[in-house]
């Protein structure tokens, strides 16, 4: 099987967004306020991050339409939440062993 | 307004239509080189320049979220894709990280390889014209069709190097190796080698010297003069191309 962690941070937080059905302009909106300001994605960004995990299966089109205004929202599948979470227990044992590393019982 | 450029750096170009924008001229056409613009109010717009999956269209879906992101698809051209977005809306980049960056690039390098490709391979073609046409006369134009052609070819696998310096660059920072194919440490053909082979194909077009035997001078000196420049300047451009780079 391909190995699919460690996922860029934009994968990471788009894939972490989409728990919860969201379109393209609230993804980013949620990823800036989660990172504080710091991660903003551009629409290039975004668009290719989504046709990829999109591809993958990661994530699939919640909604097609609502209301009259079509707007896609996306959400997380099963793949993508088994990859969210390989990619958190990696993560949180990089951050264990850096405070392990930091208390000296390491 | 109507003006002529020629870009092959998408970087440079959408410098030039924010720069536009600055001066109120909003880019609203582009056809092979031309750019119609609009009076708009200085800075009212943001351009971005984006490479496309297809020619000369873009998928529903491209379109469809662009305009959902407040981002308007002004043309397509090739497999340019040329964009704005209202300047009051907040800051416009198309590509935020390393990664997406590298994507878009290569990309990019995708397309001037194809291009230089099918450059190589019309200039192939007019070669085996050459060849054919067997008297001077007949071979004159597919001789210059064929200089012209490996001209441009050199001009798109300039870009490719240069592409490639950027690309280097992305890959450093993080830690990926430039793959083997690539140009590395800033290296890249010199323009002079393009100049030196259309100069050298224009003097084709020129008829051959001894069936204009009552103009030969200056008419032969002037010929012969282009075929040294020509020569001089493809040797430059070997010198330059062998010693550019860091």
């Amino acid at each position: 099987m391909e190995r699919h962690t460690p996922l860029t941070e934009a994968l990471f937080y788009i894939l972490l967004s989409v728990h919860r059905p969201s379109h393209g302009y609230g993804i980013i909106q949620k990823v800036e306020e989660l990172t504080e300001g710091r991660v903003v994605l551009g629409p290039g960004t975004l668009y290719g991050a989504i046709q990829t995990m999109s591809a993958k299966g990661w994530i699939r089109i919640y909604s097609e339409e609502t209301d009259s205004r079509k707007k896609k929202e996306y959400i997380i599948t099963e793949a993508g939440r088994h990859v969210f979470k390989e990619e958190k227990k990696r993560l949180m044992e990089l951050l264990r062993n850096a405070e392990e590393m930091e208390e000296g019982t390491w | 307004m109507v003006r002529f450029r020629l870009y092959f750096n998408k970087d440079k170009e959408t410098a030039y239509l924010n720069e536009m924008v600055g001066k109120g001229y909003a880019m609203k056409n582009f056809f092979a080189g031309f750019y119609l613009f609009e009076r708009c109010r200085p800075g009212e717009y943001i351009y971005q320049v984006d490479i496309g999956e297809a020619m000369f269209q873009v998928s529903g879906d491209y379109r469809e979220f662009m305009q959902d992101m407040g981002v308007e698809i002004v043309c397509t051209w090739g497999l340019w894709v040329l964009l704005r977005k209202k300047a009051a809306e907040g800051p416009f980049v198309l590509y935020t990280d390393v990664e997406s960056n590298i994507r878009h690039y290569e990309r990019i390098r995708r397309m001037f390889k194809t291009a230089a490709i099918l450059e190589i391979i019309f200039a192939a073609v007019n070669l085996f014209g050459v060849i054919a046409g067997g008297s001077t006369t007949t071979a004159a134009l597919p001789a210059f069709f064929c200089f012209l052609l490996t001209a441009l070819a050199v001009c798109f696998v300039r870009e490719i190097a240069r592409v490639d310096g950027i690309l280097e660059e992305l890959r450093g920072r993080i830690g990926k190796e430039q793959p083997k194919e690539c140009w590395r440490g800033g290296r890249r053909p010199s323009l002079f080698l393009a100049v030196g082979l259309l100069v050298n194909g224009i003097t084709y077009l020129m008829p051959a010297v001894e069936e204009s035997s009552r103009m030969e001078f200056p008419y032969g000196f002037v010929k012969g003069c282009l075929q040294g420049v020509a020569l001089v300047f493809f040797v430059i451009g070997i010198v330059n191309t062998m010693r550019s780079g860091r």
